[in-house]
């Protein structure tokens, strides 16, 4: 598994099993058995047990109201919205009673909920590409010298605050979108694995033929430019590191845009499990090669394992201590 | 094993043959005492000449002997960042499994990576001989461990990096 998946693992099996019909013979009349699925993001009432609710958990994002994420929400989840549950922004219900008669649309409705997330966060990438749509649209018809002030500049700068400390920002110009990743790396190994990785990012798209249409990837420890005027951010040096993705106008293509904006969430995750990952192998090696150092160390020790001694009668004996 | 290795653990071959005769001896200073002397440092008499061998700047080996106890310390070789935080990972995990390794010291002298205390009770229930192989060998074996766990982590490291981004073609 090098790469990771876009959906949820918990709510698309969670799902499975309740749309396969087998949960409907679970005693849901009686009045004693209280099911509650608590995860991050999926959390079942006690009293709807034929219904699922799975709120994300947006405030921490963005406002709801904010980058179009309801309008994208609404697009996405039309006839299953509800109204939210307290302490939650969105809520969906689907009723078990009504689903999809067959497998195929019943499979895709599961992956749409599990994508639940993906979809809240896809709403300011969706912007930022409209924007640049429309900025690439006016900037032809400029040249670079007479073109006014607000084209030259790009939109504004979008944040996700995905992650306590961390964030995702967007920003759209006439000639690309930049995604900007800052990522908090709280011990000095990771911090050193995390520079290893991304100065292979950098140098990837330079070293490989292949990779010449990927993003441009960039990475530094303070503030890049674009985030100048954005309030709130660490000072530099800190432990904070920003990685700058430039996105093409080749990537913004309607057909691209979809796999794009999945595939560019799933990079900080990816990031730090490849960390993670990077750890445990090396531990395991540590713990191999110990291992065999003990065992030249052991070597020094000499055998002195009592044989047992035989007379020629072959009777044993033993020497009283 | 490069031109400049060999000479440099011949060195530390020699010089940790001559260092580990030691006998027993017991403490001057309190009655029914028997540390090693080296560590205790209560008399001046009873500790010898420590030894320095060095390979370059970053790669030294010091030999500290006594009457009855020797103690090594090693440098190992951290070229950059990412080999210091191998090896510091390394050595740690080894010392936090001390008890096993009987000769090895739960803090590096310092200034060094890793320190073994050798005492005239390991020399009278080991070899001698097999005791400086091991030494030895945790000298060469260390490095190249680095260097390949480096190695490890830069392939991954490009390996992660072209997966990740050939989907965006």
């Amino acid at each position: 598994m090098l790469l990771l998946d876009y959906q949820n693992a918990l709510i698309q099996s969670l799902l499975t099993e309740r749309f396969s019909g087998y949960a409907l013979f679970l005693p849901l009349s009686t009045a004693t058995p209280r099911i509650v699925y608590r995860s991050p993001r999926s959390r079942h009432p006690a009293n709807k047990l034929d219904s699922e609710h799975p709120p994300p958990p947006l405030t921490k994002w963005f406002p709801t109201s904010t980058y179009g994420a309801q309008e994208v929400l609404e697009r996405e989840y039309g006839p299953y919205i509800v109204s939210p549950e307290p302490g939650y922004d969105f809520s969906v219900q689907v009723d078990l009673e009504n689903l999809p008669a067959e497998e195929e649309a019943r499979n895709v409705l599961i992956m749409k909920l599990a994508l639940l997330k993906r979809n809240a966060m896809a709403a300011p990438f969706e912007r930022a590409f409209d924007e640049f749509n429309k900025l690439a649209e006016e900037a032809s018809r400029y040249t670079s010298e007479s073109a006014p002030q607000g084209i030259q500049e790009g939109g504004e700068v979008m944040a996700i605050h995905y992650r306590e400390e961390e964030a995702i920002y967007i920003k759209a110009n006439w000639d690309r979108v930049t995604v900007i990743f800052s990522t908090v790396f709280r011990e000095e190994t990771d911090r050193i694995f995390g520079k290893v990785f991304l100065q292979e990012f950098v140098d990837a798209r330079r070293r490989v033929l292949t990779l010449q249409n990927a993003p441009q990837v960039l990475f530094r420890n303070d503030p890049p430019l674009e985030l100048a005027n954005v309030p709130g951010l660490s000072a530099p040096g800190g432990e904070v590191s920003y990685v700058t993705f430039v996105l093409f106008p080749r990537h913004l293509t309607p057909q691209r845009r979809y796999e794009n904006i999945s595939h560019i969430q799933t990079f900080r995750d990816y990031f730090h499990y490849h960390i993670k990952a990077s750890k445990a192998y090396i531990h395991t090696r540590m713990r191999k090669r110990t291992a065999d150092f003990l065992q030249v160390l052991n070597r020094a020790r000499p055998e002195n394992e009592e044989r047992e001694r035989k007379t020629a009668s072959g009777r044993t004996f033993r020497v009283q201590g | 094993m490069s031109q400049s290795l060999r000479p440099y653990l011949q060195a530390v071959r020699s010089s940790l043959t001559a260092a580990l005769t030691i006998s027993n001896f017991a403490s001057q200073t309190s009655e029914r005492h028997n540390c090693p002397e080296v560590e205790a440092n209560s008399s001046p008499e009873i500790l010898l000449n420590p030894l320095h061998i060095s390979r370059n700047e970053n790669e030294k080996v010091k030999i500290e002997p006594s009457y009855n106890s020797v103690r090594i310390s090693i440098r190992i070789k951290q070229a950059d960042e990412i080999e210091h935080i191998l090896v510091h990972k390394f050595t740690r995990f080894l010392t936090q499994r001390a008890e096993s390794f009987f000769i090895l010291r739960r803090k590096p002298v310092e200034g060094y990576d890793i320190s073994f205390l050798i005492t005239n009770f390991h020399t009278e229930k080991m070899l001698t001989h097999k005791l400086i192989d091991f030494v030895i060998e945790f000298m060469e074996e260390v490095d190249k461990e680095i260097s390949e766990m480096k190695l490890f982590l830069n392939a991954r490291a490009r390996f992660v990096a072209e997966s990740f981004l050939t989907p965006f073609d």
